[in-house]
C-alpha cells in the first residue's frame, strides 16, 4: 500500500512539474494520498489510538 | 505575487531541504547503505513529510492558495501526532533503548516529531512573509532553482517508491510492524498482510486499566471457591464517628492500641474499639503529587502513618502532638480539613517493575524489616499477582515476586490457568512474619509467607460482603467494609487449631 501511495505522490508531483495545467487532477491525487497515509497509520495504531503513555 | 521573492525562495529551499535531508537521507543512507527498513508507522511518517514537501511544490507552481496552505498545516499537525504516537512506544524505556536506527542520539521516529514541528514553524514563518491579498491562485513559471527542487523531489519520491515496493510490496501488502533488513535481493523481500488482521479499535489500548473499587471487584466474583475452608466471624461491629466517604482501609498499632482508618482522602485515628475518632484530617489530593483515592494505610510507628493511594502515590503524616498556633496556617496547603491534627512528613510515589501498570489497594508495614508491602491488582495488561516490597528508609523497590501456591492449596483458589490473576487484594496486614491479604474478588483471605514467597493458606470469608481493608490486632484479624462495617476474624492458624481440637 505504501508503494501505491508513493506512486500517487509521484503522479501528483509529475503533473505539477511537467503538466501544470492539470492542477485539479494533481491536487486530487495529493488529497487521496493524504487520506491513504492517514488510514495506513490508523490501521497500524488502531489498538491504541492515543500514545501509550501515562496520562 | 510574483514579486514576493523571499517567500518563494524560502519555500523552494524548504522543499529541497525536506526532500534531500530527512526523506533523501532515509532512503539513500539509512535504506540503501545501512539496510534500514521502515515499519508501517515509519512509512506513514515518511510519506507525511513527502506530502508536506509536495504541498510546497503546489504553492511554488500555483501560488499560496488557501487549500494548499490549509492542507500543509493539517499535514504538519498530523505529522506531530504521528511522531508522538510512534515515539510513545519507546521513549519510556531505559537510556539508549529504542527501535531500529539511532541518529545523533535519537531514533528516527523521534526525529520525525522534530521534523514535522519544524515544518509547522516554517509554515508560520512563510505565512508571515505573505502580503495582504497574496493568498490567491497565481500561475507561476519556475526559475532554475525551483525546477531543481521539483526534480530532486521527483527523484527522491521515485527512490522511495522502489524501496517501498521491495520492503512492503504491491497492494494489498502493506508495511510491517517489525520489518526485516532492507535488501535489493528479491529473495530477502518479505511482503505481508499482517496489519490487515482484525483487531479491536481502542483509544488507550493496554493502558486502559480500570481503577479498582472494592464493591465492583466483589461483584465481579462474589463467591469464594467451594473448596476454600471458611473462616467464620467471631463478631461484627461498626466504625463509629463521621468519616468523609467510604472506608478504604484500616491498620492497627500494637504500641498505642489504636486503629488507623482511611477513606478516599480521609485519615483517622481511632481507639481500640473503633468507637470514635481521636484525630482525623482530609488530605489535599491535588496539591503537589496527585494522590488518587487512598487504598491502603499502615502505621510506620505509633505516631506516624502512611496512606497509599491507588496510583502508588503516598503521603506520610505524623500526629501533631505539640501545640503550635501557627500550625493550622502552615498546614493549609496540605489538608482540606483539621489543619492542626497532623503534619505532612513526605509525599511521593513508589515505582514498581513487575507490578508496573497495576493499581494497588493495600499496604502493610513490617517494622522489624523496615519494609512496606503492596500487592498489585491484576488486570488484562499485567494479569499476575505481584507482591512488592519497599525499603522504609528510601521507599525504593527492594523485592518483587509472584507468589507460588503451596502444595494442596490449588483447590482453595479460583479455578483456571492463572488462579491468582482473578484475585484483587484490597487489604493487607503484616503479622508474625506473614502477610495476610484479603481479596474483594472471591472473598478470600490469603496467608503469604514472604520468606518462601508462597501462599500457604486461603480461607473463604463467608461473613464478609465487600472487603475493603484489613488489620491485625495480634489476637484477631479485622476486615473493614466500605460502609463502615467491621468483621472480626480469628487468625487462620488459631482457627485451624481450634477446629482440630
Amino acid at each position: 500500500m505504501e508503494f501505491l501511495n508513493l506512486l500517487l505522490i509521484f503522479g501528483a508531483a509529475w503533473l505539477v512539474v511537467r503538466r501544470p495545467h492539470r492542477e485539479r487532477l494533481a491536487f486530487a491525487l495529493a488529497v487521496t494520498s493524504c487520506v491513504l497515509m492517514g488510514l495506513l497509520f490508523f490501521i497500524g495504531t488502531r489498538t491504541s489510538v492515543l500514545p501509550g503513555l501515562n496520562y | 505575487m510574483g514579486h514576493n521573492r523571499p517567500f518563494f525562495s524560502l519555500l523552494a529551499w524548504a522543499v529541497l531541504f525536506i526532500a534531500a535531508v530527512p526523506v533523501g537521507t532515509s532512503v539513500f543512507v539509512l535504506g540503501a547503505v545501512l539496510g534500514d527498513s521502515p515499519c508501517v508507522l515509519c512509512w506513514a511518517q515518511r510519506t507525511g513529510m513527502i506530502l508536506v514537501a509536495l504541498m510546497g511544490l503546489f504553492v511554488l507552481r500555483y501560488g499560496p492558495r488557501p487549500r494548499y496552505l490549509g492542507l500543509s498545516v493539517l499535514l504538519g499537525a498530523w505529522g506531530v501526532y504521528m511522531g508522538i504516537r510512534h515515539s510513545a512506544a519507546h521513549v519510556v524505556r531505559d537510556i539508549g533503548q529504542g527501535f531500529s536506527v539511532e541518529l545523533f542520539g535519537a531514533h528516527t521516529y523521534v526525529w520525525s516529531t522534530f521534523v514535522f514541528w519544524c515544518c509547522l514553524a516554517a509554515m508560520g514563518l512563510l505565512l508571515v512573509l505573505l502580503r495582504d491579498g497574496e493568498a490567491t491562485r497565481t500561475d507561476r513559471r519556475w526559475n532554475p532553482f525551483e525546477r531543481l527542487a521539483g526534480w530532486v523531489f521527483l527523484v527522491v519520491v521515485a527512490a522511495n517508491a522502489l524501496q517501498a515496493f521491495a520492503s512492503t510490496g504491491p497492494p494489498p501488502y502493506m508495511g510491517q510492524s517489525d520489518p526485516v533488513r532492507f535488501s535489493v535481493n528479491p529473495r530477502h523481500w518479505v511482503w505481508s498482510t499482517e496489519e490487515w488482521a482484525p483487531a479491536p479499535i481502542s483509544w488507550r489500548g493496554r493502558w486502559a486499566i480500570p481503577k479498582p473499587d472494592p464493591a465492583t471487584l466483589a461483584e465481579s466474583a462474589p463467591r469464594p471457591p467451594s473448596a476454600a475452608p471458611p473462616l467464620r466471624a467471631v463478631r461484627a461491629g461498626r466504625i463509629g464517628g463521621t468519616l468523609h466517604g467510604p472506608v478504604s482501609d484500616l491498620a492497627f498499632d500494637h504500641a498505642s492500641r489504636r486503629f488507623l482508618v482511611t477513606t478516599g482522602h480521609g485519615v483517622y485515628l481511632f481507639d481500640s474499639a473503633l468507637s470514635g475518632v481521636e484525630r482525623g484530617t482530609v488530605v489535599d489530593p491535588g496539591f503537589s503529587i496527585d494522590l488518587d483515592r487512598v487504598g491502603g494505610a499502615a502505621f510506620l510507628d505509633a505516631q506516624t502513618v502512611i496512606a497509599m493511594a491507588r496510583n502508588k502515590s503516598y503521603v506520610i503524616l505524623r500526629e501533631a502532638l505539640e501545640a503550635d498556633p501557627a500550625r493550622a496556617a502552615r498546614n493549609f496547603r496540605f489538608f482540606l480539613a483539621s489543619h492542626d491534627a497532623f503534619d505532612e512528613v513526605a509525599r511521593g510515589r513508589v515505582a514498581t517493575v513487575r507490578a508496573r501498570m497495576q493499581y494497588v489497594h493495600a499496604v502493610a508495614y513490617d517494622p522489624a524489616g523496615q519494609s512496606l508491602y503492596t500487592v498489585g491488582i491484576p488486570n488484562a495488561t499485567v494479569p499476575r499477582l505481584v507482591v512488592s516490597r519497599f525499603d522504609r528508609r528510601d521507599l525504593t523497590l527492594s523485592e518483587e515476586f509472584v507468589p507460588e501456591i503451596a502444595d494442596g492449596l490449588a483447590g482453595a483458589l479460583p479455578a483456571g490457568d492463572r488462579p491468582l490473576s482473578t484475585l484483587a487484594v484490597t487489604g493487607l496486614a503484616w503479622d508474625g512474619g506473614r502477610l495476610f491479604a484479603v481479596s474483594a474478588a472471591h472473598r478470600l483471605l490469603l496467608t503469604i509467607d514472604v520468606r518462601l514467597r508462597t501462599i500457604t493458606a486461603a480461607h473463604a470469608l463467608t461473613d464478609v460482603q465487600v472487603a475493603a481493608g484489613l488489620a491485625s490486632t495480634g489476637a484477631e484479624l479485622v476486615v473493614a467494609e466500605p460502609d463502615g462495617r467491621v468483621v472480626y476474624l480469628p487468625r487462620p492458624a488459631e482457627a485451624v487449631a481450634a477446629a482440630q481440637r
